[in-house]
């Protein structure tokens, strides 16, 4: 049941029905006034269309100038105003912008003053002056900002950049982006462009009033004629056919500015594509289908990669990578790990090519020098963070287009489609629109569409971030099986550790433009070379004290150290060492390391997190095994493994 | 690569602002240029502001839009906030009725302001038979009132259904729930949040009735709207360089107009002829 409307509503609506009846009950009255034999004596004088025959008469020249003129007008501001709308999107600068601002003028300056500078500026070729496309020329000049305007307007809604990028990554060159991507996805602000040029084209009067000769007269002209000069009866019915040209525009432009419902997809079909009701996850995709076949191992395997002092200084000064240095083997993967806003998107970027490195970086894909090869063509997969699929094509032809760039004949595109489609187990969603997908199933497309050209490399960046923690580790374990299986070269960029630690060959830690660690993630997490490594993979201890007589001397206690300690150092110094949770263990009391108080336990099933206090300025972080339930304040009793301490530098 | 490609954005640029200088630019300069060639030279534009009969009708036009813009605004706000708020059977084709004369070239609008309260119009009817006699609007500062409020009202309207849906409900609650009463959410959370949208309407609203030439033309009221001042120095009296000065000082206020509003709203207006 509606909970019933308040006096202030119906006060509301009897406001806003008066607005309404002022606009509309001369609009009905020119209908009847059009339709009835005299308007004088009203309805009872008899419905009539002769006056209809009168207007065809007298008026159908304008109607059909007017048409042509709005067409003309249409088609001028397309080919202007569309590519122009596009440059800007893509170019913005001083100059861009200043044209933009000129551009909207005319909306300024009114109609009269526009018709006037044209006929000062024009009346004198004769030709040109008596010709209908005196008037197109104003209408062009009063209508590009419109469509512009809407043409830039969608362009910068729909992210752009992030198809673009897509659609070079997979080999597109600029025209066909811009007539297969921008055009496409730009369309419904150029639909909705075009129908207000072509409306307001037919309306248009303050102008063309000016500009038109007894010969060019276009519908409004014609109305105002009328208006001056005929009986009201043929002036209405005149007006009716205007009502007629402009509601099916005005019904159309309605219905291209209302939202189009999206069809909505639950995430859950994600998880069902898998068993997972067993302990261990068996990945949904399945291993590629030509692991035996030669050929297609060796186009898949890719190529090894190497940068070479590649830096990149953005132009407002950013400095998002200094000097960097890589080498990739061929069928390795390497994870990039590092803090948000480290630069790692920058590098992936270089190694793409959809940014240049300063000058003096060089990249190499095998032994041949790409750094000055454009992205489309340097043949690599990419998968971007929020996948960049193009929403005018399906699934399957998202898959294609790569292949179709590369101009694949259709029968073998259609196998190799339906070879990625199988091997992301994903067939069933052959047909589908890109917003019909979930994030899993986007993620899964965009993996085949960056995969099923064969590129040299894979590169992806963050392309789980945006799923939920559960797709996650199940797509973490799909993506891991098929770049072993397919053994190609991949740089998989994250900020999160346990991706970077399951997935890499290799991981190359980076902090703030730098690399500060490399290795195999064994290395990296018991090895850290820096605090700041230790830290950000996984959870490290400190242990702040001094060494005396060979053991590290603590507020709860203390430990035996190595003697390398005490040659290095000397005594009675102050030492910083830091161990990992699962290098301590409880212990029976009397028997431990250090005494120390529970501050707070975090029950985690397999296991018990216990955050103590004891040895000076620092919390510890420990893990233990088993059933016990601590309390609060409870005195435990510590061991630390000698061997398993670090010193680390800042 | 980045090379080509701006070449290639170049090219694409090139066409439409080539049209544009020739159509445009060329033009208003050469306009600018005729208004002082004439035989009072720069001294024109003194005259197009002091002459009584310019001068007049600029400050009629001026009083005329300012209080078209007032009014349709606060029609236009209450109409389209409530619009974008209630949900009910028929809103949807009470939209599009507000809508409809968006597209209504300036001579139907006049037509229709004829219909409602000329001569032969519904209002006359009306008063006629309630009161025995006929009130006649249409060819009055009235009528050309009604006329100008007739084109705006389409316009903000939606333009203000868009920035009151963009609007946070939130903000609206929240004041709601610390006790503000209708009238001072209104005033504290309601207008501020829509006064972006406010001041784009009111200046596109403004600019437009300031150069509104159709409506006053069906109309022919014996009030002279500065448009039709300059239309009838360039066609009766052939004073074309005294046209030309008006014409833009006419282009300079409205540009004024709609420049200020832009620096205050902080957005981009799309306005509209
Ligand atoms: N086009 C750009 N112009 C200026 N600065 C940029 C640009 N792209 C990235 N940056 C800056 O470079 C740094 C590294 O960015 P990025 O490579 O995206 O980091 P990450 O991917 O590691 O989060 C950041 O400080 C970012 O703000
Ligand atoms: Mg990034």
């Amino acid at each position: 049941m509606k909970p019933p409307r308040s006096i202030l509503f119906y006060t509301q609506l009897t406001f806003t029905l008066l607005v309404c009846a002022f606009l509309i009950v001369p609009v009905v009255q020119s209908v009847l006034a059009g339709l009835t034999e005299n308007f004088m004596v009203g309805v009872k004088s008899g419905l009539t269309l002769r006056w209809f025959g009168q207007v065809w008469n007298l008026y159908r020249d304008t109607i059909f100038l007017s048409i042509l003129i709005a067409l003309a007008c249409l088609a001028a501001t397309l080919v202007l105003g569309v590519p122009a709308a596009y440059a800007m999107v893509k170019k913005q600068n001083r100059w861009t912008r200043l044209f933009e601002e000129l551009l909207v003028t005319p909306l300024a300056v009114p109609g009269l003053a526009i018709a006037l500078a044209l006929i000062i500026n024009y009346g004198g070729f004769t030709g040109f002056r008596k010709s209908w496309a005196f008037i197109w020329v104003g209408h062009v000049i009063f209508t590009l900002p419109f469509m512009v305007r809407s043409a830039v307007a969608v362009m910068n809604a729909v992210n752009l950049r992030e198809f673009e990028e897509g659609a070079a990554s997979l080999g597109a060159g600029f025209w066909r982006r811009f007539f297969q991507i921008v055009i496409p996805n730009a369309m419904p602000g150029i639909l909705a462009g075009s129908l207000m040029v072509f409306t307001l084209s037919i309306g248009e009067f303050n102008l063309t009033w000016m500009l038109h000769t007894p010969l060019t007269k276009t519908l409004p002209v014609g109305l105002a004629d009328s208006y001056a000069s005929m009986r009201l009866e043929i002036g209405s019915a005149y007006t009716i056919v205007f009502f007629l040209m402009i509601i099916p525009l005005l019904m159309a432009m309605q219905w291209v500015a209302k939202p189009h419902k999206r069809k909505f997809v639950m995430e859950k079909p994600d998880h069902f594509l898998t068993p997972t009701g067993g302990s261990v996850m068996k990945p949904a995709i399945a291993a590629p289908a030509f692991p035996d076949n030669k050929e297609a191992r060796r186009t898949m395997s890719g190529t090894s990669l190497r940068l070479v002092n590649c830096a990149k200084t953005f132009l407002d000064g950013t400095c998002a990578l200094l000097s960097f240095n890589l080498e990739v083997r061929s069928g390795e993967t390497v994870v990039i790990l590092g803090p948000s806003g480290c630069g790692k998107t920058t590098l992936l970027r270089i190694i793409a090519g959809l940014e240049s490195p300063d000058s003096g970086g060089k990249v190499f894909f095998g032994d041949e020098d790409v750094t000055h090869v454009p992205i489309e063509k340097r043949n690599v997969g990419m998968v971007f963070q929020n996948y960049a699929l193009f929403p005018n094509m399906t699934v399957a032809e998202n898959i294609a287009y790569g292949l179709k760039v590369r101009g694949i004949k259709s029968d073998k595109r259609a196998r190799r489609v339906s070879e990625m489609l199988d091997m992301m187990k994903i067939g069933e969603l052959r047909n589908r629109r890109i917003d019909q997908l979930s994030g899993g199933q986007k993620q899964r497309v965009a993996l085949a569409r960056a995969l099923a050209a064969r590129p040299r490399v894979l590169l992806l960046d963050e392309p789980l971030t945006a799923l939920d923690a559960k797709l996650r580790d199940l797509l973490r374990v799909e993506i891991d099986v098929l770049l072993r299986s397919l053994g190609i070269t991949a740089i998989y960029v994250t900020h999160d550790q346990s991706e970077a630690m399951a997935l890499g060959d290799r991981i190359v830690v980076m902090n703030i433009a730098r690399v500060v660690q490399e290795g195999a993630p064994r290395e990296i997490y018991f090895e850290p070379r820096t605090r700041f490594v230790a830290e950000f993979i996984g959870t490290i201890n400190r242990l702040k004290g001094r060494l005396l007589r060979g053991r590290l001397v603590l507020p709860g206690g203390s430990i035996p150290l190595p003697e390398s300690y005490a040659v290095q150092t000397g005594e009675n110094v102050q030492l910083e060492l830091f161990f990992r949770p699962e290098h301590a263990v409880l212990a029976e009391p009397g028997q431990g390391h250090l005494r120390a108080a529970v501050v707070a336990s975090f029950f985690m099933g397999d296991r018990t997190r216990l955050i103590l206090d004891g040895s000076g300025d620092d919390y510890l972080t420990i893990e233990t095994k088993g059933i016990h339930s601590f309390q609060k304040g409870q005195q435990v009793e510590v061991s630390i493994d000698p061997d398993a301490l670090l010193r680390l530098d800042a | 690569m980045r090379q080509r490609n701006n070449g290639r954005l170049l090219a694409m640029f090139i066409p439409a602002i080539a049209v544009f200088m020739a159509f445009f630019l060329l033009p208003l300069a050469r306009l600018a240029v005729t208004s002082a060639l004439g035989p009072a030279g720069v001294k024109i534009y003194l005259a197009a502001i002091i002459t009584p009969r310019y001068l007049e009708s600029l400050v009629y036009t001026i009083l005329l839009s300012v209080g078209v813009t007032i009014l349709t605004l606060i029609i236009s706000g209450i109409a389209g906030v409530f619009l974008t708020r209630n949900d009910f059977r028929g809103k949807r084709l009470l939209v599009s009725l507000l809508t409809f004369p968006l597209a209504f070239p300036g001579v139907v609008v006049g037509f229709m302001i004829i219909l409602l309260v000329g001569r032969q119009g519904l209002i006359g009817d009306i008063t006629q038979w309630v009161s025995g006699e006929k009130l006649v609007l249409a060819y009055s500062m009235t009528g050309l009132f009604l006329g100008y409020l007739y084109f705006s009202i389409p316009r903000t309207i939606t333009t203000l259904m868009a920035s009151a849906e963009k609007m946070d409900r939130n903000l609206e609650e929240a004041a709601r729930s610390l006790g503000a009463s209708p009238w001072r959410v209104v005033k504290d959370v309601l207008i501020p949040a829509l006064l972006p949208g406010l001041i784009s309407a009111g200046a596109i609203c403004f600019a437009t009735s300031m150069g509104a030439f159709g409506t006053a033309f069906t109309l022919a009221t014996n009030i002279d709207v500065f448009p039709i001042v300059i239309y009838t120095e360039f066609t009766l009296m052939a004073n074309i360089s005294m046209a030309a000065a008006l014409s833009i000082v006419l282009g300079l206020i409205t540009w004024i107009a709609l420049s200020v509003a832009r620096a205050a709203a902080g957005d981009t207006i799309a306005a509209a002829g």
